[in-house]
């Protein structure tokens, strides 16, 4: 056991962080399930309602639905690009002798624009008229048929706010996955090259297993993020056209800011609360046990 | 024993907030009466803004502020720009939610500023310009366009415009088209200009509010102002036949491609670059963009070409051909809570001041005094001015200042799909009015 002259520095060292936590993060939560039994416009006084809200939430509003259903998609792609594109990044730059770090900036780049900016780059890009980047390209290879208004699209605008989200990241899960990369030995990738095993088999059965744990962790943070994925999509098109690229946490923060229902909003949040925790749980479960 | 503990912690800390609210109303209700007593304590004032940070009332407001400061020391206006109007109603509600809104503050008429003012936190305007001697001064349709439904006025306005068609006299040749003179000339005019290969509309969906005017003109001529009155509130549907009209309208144009293709993720500058640059025939705009469609800041190939006309009207309509949007901008709102004897000197020698000061910049203000007309204007600049000296007495007022938050915010992005074809006008009708009654009805209740 630890001296306890040791438990009480543990403590001391242990305790800011722990309140700065509790009030920064779960008190907010908490407040924000309070809320959620009553309903609120700012102004008026507080009217308490019970269940009511979880009621509307889960039978009686079909706009939510849908937010949540374009917010599983534009997870998906997050996820795809992000860590997947990360992972593909990472092994890539194993490939290559020189120039590794000046590639690994140029990818984390993105991550340190802020957000409105990325937002306008994205509208000039996707624009229709006048001509932005995605549909010049496409009339310069011959493609002019897919070219169209990539953001008044009902079936591309979903897609269309969820990339530059992707892209921004990339770099980071790069960097990331890279290091632990790194560390896979390569006395076993040598000797199974020797022994015949291909590329992707050496990446299956020796790479990846060394990486799991770093790879759960990025799939964890990234899977929270995508969930909470807001400023994008919201600078973008604000959940337009109609409901095509609404988002859960969109419709949260216009239920809040711009309807004025601070109640109903809050129960919204305390759904996204529990959905992360769901998607967390999930990701343990089922890679945990594969490490096992 | 430490986990129960700092969960009861938690637990009593969350509820601090609650407990607070719930404990009665927020102190004695405050006199909104714009007299008040005792001595001028000169102090720093802040403006909360929407408007553009260079644009001619920031310009004139900071002169004045500068001239009064030389004679009261210790004074200063600070100004607090926020000019993305979406983003302004978010930081300008959040503050009011926290009763903690500076001095003077930007709202239009709503629903949420009728609340406040019916809470007693905004000062009665009418009375401050009856003290001050200047109410007379102001033209009634900007000083209408600040009124609450029962009159009661308390934003002062700062600007005046109308709104008005321009159109490429041109384009309108090349296709063979007239002015329009009622509103169902539209869509055949948009098929006949669509067909000679321009956009017949521009517009910047991104903003919101530019195409939703489109769906406040049909009710406004079938049914006069007093439709989106009763709308708002529930006591009239998007089914009625003001409401089924527009909507018509405005698919029966989306189907004739009188709206450039994207159009909803179109900025401001963009849609009025399409117009300019001669791809678009017409555009639905203001007068405060007077200085870039009237002058010599225009295009020179447009020079020319320019022209404007009015919203047409119908047949039988309700409202006459002088009668349009005519705004007078977002209103400037006086905080009760911080109203004292320097508020109230400081916008008696401002508002006596700005409306001559105003007319130097060219632009409609919100009295009778005429805009000084500028060097570089061209011959339409005069005209359209004249224009506000002629009006009626109905306003179109926006609906986006309207109707409550809720059904304003799902009427402009379901408009879109409704123009684009997504979604069919019956459905769209069914969707509003699902909305309107869900939301309307708890909103206006008090």
């Amino acid at each position: 056991m630890l001296p306890s002259r040791s438990r009480l520095s543990v403590v001391l060292f242990l305790a800011p962080p722990l309140l700065l936590f509790g009030g920064g993060v779960l008190l907010p939560i908490i407040q924000s399930l309070v809320l959620s039994f009553f309903e609120w416009d700012g102004i008026t006084r507080l009217e308490f309602v019970g269940l009511d809200n979880y009621r509307t939430l889960l039978r009686g509003d079909p706009v939510f639905w849908t937010s949540f259903a374009n917010q599983l998609v534009y997870l998906a792609i997050c996820l795809l690009l992000q860590v997947g594109g990360g992972l593909l990044v990472a092994c890539l730059l194993l490939t290559i002798l020189r120039g590794r770090e000046t590639l690994k900036v140029l990818y984390l780049m993105p991550a340190v624009i802020s957000t409105p900016a990325i937002a306008l780059l994205f509208q000039r890009i996707y624009s229709f008229d006048p001509e932005g980047l995605v549909n010049t390209i496409l009339s310069a290879v011959g493609l002019d048929s897919l070219a169209r208004a990539w953001l008044s699209d009902v079936t591309t605008v979903l897609a269309a706010v969820s990339v530059p989200e992707g892209w921004r990241f990339l770099g980071l899960y790069t960097v990331i996955l890279y290091a632990a990369l790194l560390a896979v030995p390569r006395e076993l990738e040598e000797a199974a090259a020797l022994d015949g095993a291909r590329a992707w088999q050496a990446f299956t059965r020796i790479r990846f297993p060394h990486i799991m744990p770093v790879f759960i962790t990025t799939l964890i943070m990234a899977t929270t993020y995508a969930l909470r994925g807001f400023d994008v999509p919201f600078l973008l098109t604000n959940g337009g056209p109609g409901q095509a690229s609404e988002l859960v946490t969109t419709y949260m923060y216009k239920t809040a800011f711009t309807s004025g229902h601070y109640g109903y909003a809050s129960t919204i949040s305390v759904f996204i609360v529990l959905e992360c925790l769901v998607a967390v749980g999930l990701i343990l479960l089922v890679l945990r046990r594969k490490t096992d | 024993m430490k986990r129960k503990q700092f969960l009861a912690l938690a637990a009593g800390a969350a509820a601090v907030p609650i407990i607070s609210a719930c404990g009665g109303d927020a102190g004695p209700a405050r006199s909104t009466g714009a007299a008040v007593e005792g001595d001028i304590e000169p102090r720093t004032i802040s403006w909360l803004l929407s408007r553009p940070a260079n644009g001619a009332v920031i310009a004139t407001m900071e002169e004045i502020a500068e001239e009064y400061a030389a004679e009261h020391p210790g004074f200063a206006l600070e100004l607090i720009t926020t000019p993305d109007r979406p983003s302004y109603i978010q930081k300008y509600e959040t503050l009011a939610t926290a009763d903690k809104l500076p001095e003077l503050f930007d709202t239009d008429a709503t629903p949420f500023a009728a609340k406040l003012a019916a809470a007693g936190r905004m000062i009665d305007v009418q009375d401050l310009l009856e003290q001050i001697g200047i109410l007379e001064d102001f033209r009634p349709a900007a000083l209408n366009y600040q009124r609450f439904d029962d009159g009661a006025l308390h934003m002062i306005p700062l600007e005046f415009g109308v709104e008005v068609f321009w159109y490429n006299a041109e384009l309108f040749e090349k296709a063979g088209v007239e002015i329009p003179e009622t509103l169902e000339d539209m869509v055949p005019l948009c098929e006949k200009l669509a067909a000679s290969g321009v956009t017949p509309l521009a517009v910047g969906g991104q903003d919101a509010w530019p195409l939703e005017r489109y769906i406040a003109f049909q009710p406004f001529r079938i049914a006069g102002p007093e439709y989106v009155q009763n709308l708002k509130k529930g006591d009239a549907a998007f089914a009625d036949e003001p409401g089924t009209a527009s909507v018509r309208w405005l698919a029966a144009l989306g189907q004739a491609g009188a709206f450039q293709e994207g159009f909803s993720s179109a900025g401001y500058a963009d849609a009025q670059a399409l117009f300019t640059s001669g791809r678009a025939a017409i555009y639905n705009m203001g007068t405060w963009e007077l200085p870039n469609l009237a002058t010599t800041e225009l295009p020179a190939q447009m020079h020319e070409k320019i022209g404007f006309f009015t919203l047409p009207v119908t047949d039988g309509a309700a409202t006459a051909a002088n009668e349009f949007v005519a705004p007078s901008g977002i209103g400037v709102a006086i905080n009760a809570k911080t109203y004292d004897p320097l508020v109230r000197d400081f916008l008696a020698f401002a508002l006596s001041r700005y409306p001559e000061k105003y007319a130097a910049s060219g632009l409609l203000g919100p009295t009778t005094i005429a805009p000084v007309t500028p060097e570089t204007a061209l011959p339409i600049y005069e005209q359209a001015v004249a224009m506000a000296d002629d009006l009626g007495e109905a306003t179109l007022m926006p609906w986006d200042t309207q109707l409550d938050p809720a059904t304003n915010s799902r009427l402009q992005q379901d408009l879109v799909l409704l123009v684009q074809g997504d979604v069919t006008p019956e459905d769209f009708i069914t969707t509003m009015d699902q909305t309107l009654t869900s939301n309307a009805p708890k909103y206006f209740e008090d």
